[in-house]
């Protein structure tokens, strides 16, 4: 359809001069397509020029700038004239080679270290940040002070929007139970939240929610007890921002800006503790609960329950993220046991009354909102 | 001083003279950086890529040049990051808070405002894309752009696409169409606009097919599921019924996937021939002369050259999609080369972030 009628121009070298030297050359002035051909000079002390038959221009060696090779030809630019553009061959006499800049390939730093060597430097730098960014939530977690927490916590999820049930018997009873397993002057704030499911969690900010599902279908304060003790060994020994930390970076890294963080309690509520960390917390539990002479044995049988509605492995309950993210209830159960040693007599953790009061916190609160997700 | 480009020969105006082995001296080095700076190197070789395309590509008698860099891609995506990426992470943080202390309301409405600005930035961000692209992109020595920035086709771009799907769908080939012809007519090239005035009416028949392809695909349905069962009734049993209900369920799920994606690419084929022949410059005419089955044997061609080589075909994708582009992309008209000055146009500095960060293609 279409066809060009310019003559192209050919790369023959041309003759050597006397004290100068030249090489054919074609050159736009970036005012207009216009092409000019014509044959680059240059005198050995720096000096080059473009001559044509009608036009001459001056060019500073220092000016030019790299652009591409082409199959033929390579193409300069010009620093102070952005538009200008010059080809010449790819094969320069050296002296004139030696004064023009040199070829770039791949960007600056992987020319001047060459390719094997930056890839390998580049993978080694890479490894590092990728492992620094992978350990980052354990390291970095327990050191972020707490008072940072709080506010973050405040931040993402304030007072839950007053879906939190209160009554004064269901309060002083939850704190009764709280000061049991939680001994530090600066409590964590507990609550039973109006929604029903089997489950607990520990929000940034050092506040543990129970949710009304699991206060529900607890037999016994006792079972009550050993969820809200585990609870507040995440927040005392700093899983909660640990979890908050990795969530974080796994929503960078999957390039997710609207998950991770922004999910606020609905992403909380999935967030993953380690095995290692419920460990941990259980550990806590289990301590707590032995100085305050609470029975653990409220916490197997609660397991042992999970462990018989769940099939016991932790895998069978992707739904219930508490269980779920938990090591085995089974294996659970048995360490709650143990840490009775036989011994089945304890006094009871809080009165009937007390526990009745928590059972209808819920329902008894005229003021509590409903708990709904988009 | 000599005048003009005549373009009435037998050659077509654009011709691409790589080959996929110089190709790959580029991909290959590239897909090792990026992969060993976590994909920071993405940038440079976007850059490098276009760089060889662009220069095995004559136009008339002169090769074009990509000018743009890795630099300034890397601004574009940063410059997304903090202008756009921050707001709308801090926007979401702020609903979900107010959700979590029960303004479900009002968190809902910050959520919707973040859903709605994305659409906003998304036809924003095609205008740019192809700015950039025409700004950094020069034969000899001359290079286009636009006076505009894009913002007000951001707006155009939401009420057209809105229009468009607002009446079961029927008004999106006028949407698209009619965006396309505004998008095109802000751009120049060196000191001439491009025009554009495609009509909707040349790819409403072809939009139809999708309409159409409910009752088609039933059909189709109908007799890949049939010939499933008769399949398993011959193997025997109740086994082989079973398996043939199986291969019945294969071949409709097949069936409707590859009819409606010959549906989308047919209408795509029959879109690109109507927009790009309406799109002119200057005395230039310009025409896109793939088919359907043109498309359907690059995109067959694709999936082949990714699977055989596990993936690893991929990076040539970009080759692949730029010669077919150019192979089927021809001009016709006069060129005066001294009234062809360079383009006043601003350049931004940045490259196209916006439609890096959304995964869209510039055409």
């Amino acid at each position: 359809m279409a066809k060009a009628c310019s003559t192209l121009s050919t790369w023959a070298r041309s003759e050597l001069m006397d004290d100068a030297f030249e090489v054919p050359a074609e050159w736009y002035d970036g005012t207009n397509a216009l092409r000019h051909s014509g044959v680059l000079r240059w005198d050995g002390r720096g000096g080059l020029s473009l001559q044509a038959s009608s036009s001459r221009v001056e060019l500073n060696a220092a000016d030019l700038r790299f652009g591409e090779t082409r199959t033929d030809r390579t193409l300069y630019r010009s620093e102070s004239v952005p538009d200008f553009r010059l080809f010449l061959p790819n094969d320069l006499p050296p002296g004139l080679a030696s004064q023009l800049p040199g070829k770039s390939e791949y960007g600056a730093w992987v020319d001047k270290l060459g390719l094997g060597k930056a890839a390998a430097i580049f993978s080694a730098v890479s490894v590092a940040a990728v492992a620094l960014f992978m350990t980052a939530p354990d390291w970095l977690g327990p050191r972020i002070p707490a008072s940072w927490e709080r506010n973050i916590g405040e931040a993402m999820v304030g007072d839950f929007g007053g879906r939190i049930c209160h009554t004064p018997e269901g309060d002083a009873a939850l704190a009764k139970l709280l000061g049991k397993v939680d001994p530090a002057r600066e409590k964590v704030r507990a609550g039973i939240a109006n929604m029903d499911m089997v489950n607990a969690i520990a929000l940034p900010g050092g506040q543990v929610l129970l949710f009304d599902g699991l206060v529900q279908q607890a037999e016994s304060p006792e079972e009550l007890a050993g969820v809200l003790a585990h609870e507040v060994g995440h927040v005392r020994e700093r899983h909660v921002m640990t979890a908050l930390l990795r969530q974080f970076g796994l929503s960078v890294l999957l390039a997710g800006a609207d998950s991770g963080l922004t999910n606020g309690a609905v992403g909380l509520a999935s967030m993953g503790y380690s095995r290692d960390a419920e460990r941990e917390a259980d550990d806590y539990a289990r301590a707590r609960m032995a100085q305050s002479d609470i029975s653990p044995l409220g916490a197997a049988s609660f397991f042992e329950r999970m462990a018989k509605e769940h099939g016991g492995e932790d895998n069978s309950s992707a739904l219930l993220g508490w269980i779920a993210s938990h090591p085995s209830s089974n294996e659970r159960a048995k360490a709650y046991r143990d840490a009775a040693a036989g011994r089945t007599a304890y006094p009871p953790a809080i009165t009937d009354d007390e526990f009745e009061a928590l059972k209808t916190m819920c329902a008894d609160d005229p003021d509590v909102e409903e708990f709904e997700f988009f | 001083m000599q005048g003009s480009q005549d373009m009435e020969g037998s050659d077509s105006a654009f011709v691409f003279e790589g080959n996929w082995k110089d190709f790959a001296r580029i991909a290959l080095p590239n897909l090792l950086l990026t992969i060993v700076t976590l994909g920071i190197y993405r940038f440079w070789a976007t850059a490098r890529e276009r760089r060889y395309l662009w220069s095995r590509t004559r136009f008339v008698d002169e090769h074009l040049e990509w000018a743009g860099t890795g630099m300034e891609l890397l601004l574009g995506f940063v410059m997304v990051i903090l202008l756009f990426g921050l707001p709308y992470f801090g926007l979401s943080f702020v609903a979900q808070a107010l959700i979590a202390r029960g303004y479900e309301a009002i968190g809902a409405g910050l959520g919707a405002i973040a859903l709605i600005s994305i659409f906003y930035l998304g036809g924003v961000a095609r205008f740019r894309a192809l700015r950039y692209r025409l700004s950094r992109t020069r034969w000899r020595s001359i290079r286009g752009g636009s006076d505009s920035g894009g913002f007000l086709f951001g707006l155009s771009y939401m009420w057209k696409t809105m229009v468009g799907w607002l009446p079961l769908g029927l008004l999106i080939p006028w949407s698209m169409t009619s965006l396309w012809n505004e998008r095109w007519s802000k751009m120049s090239f060196g000191p001439f606009a491009f025009e554009a005035d495609a009509e909707a009416g040349g790819v409403f028949a072809r939009f139809l097919l999708f309409y159409l392809a409910p009752f088609v695909m039933f059909v189709g349905m109908l007799i890949m599921g049939g010939m499933g069962m008769l399949a398993g009734y011959g193997i025997g049993g109740d086994n082989g019924r079973a398996i043939g209900g199986i291969v019945g369920i294969i071949g409709i799920v097949l069936f409707f996937y590859l009819g409606l994606g010959l549906i989308a690419v047919a209408f795509y084929a029959k879109f690109y021939r109507e927009v790009v022949g309406a799109t002119r410059w200057r005395s230039l005419h310009f025409s896109f002369e793939a088919s359907t089955m043109d498309w359907v044997k690059l995109l067959i061609g694709d999936a082949l050259l990714v699977v055989f080589t596990l993936g690893l075909g991929f990076v040539f994708l970009s080759y692949r999609h730029w010669k077919f582009f150019m192979t089927h992309l021809e001009a016709g008209g006069e060129i005066l080369l001294d009234e062809l000055t360079q383009s006043q146009t601003r350049t931004a500095k940045h490259g196209e972030g916006l439609l890096d960060a959304f995964d869209m293609g510039a055409i």
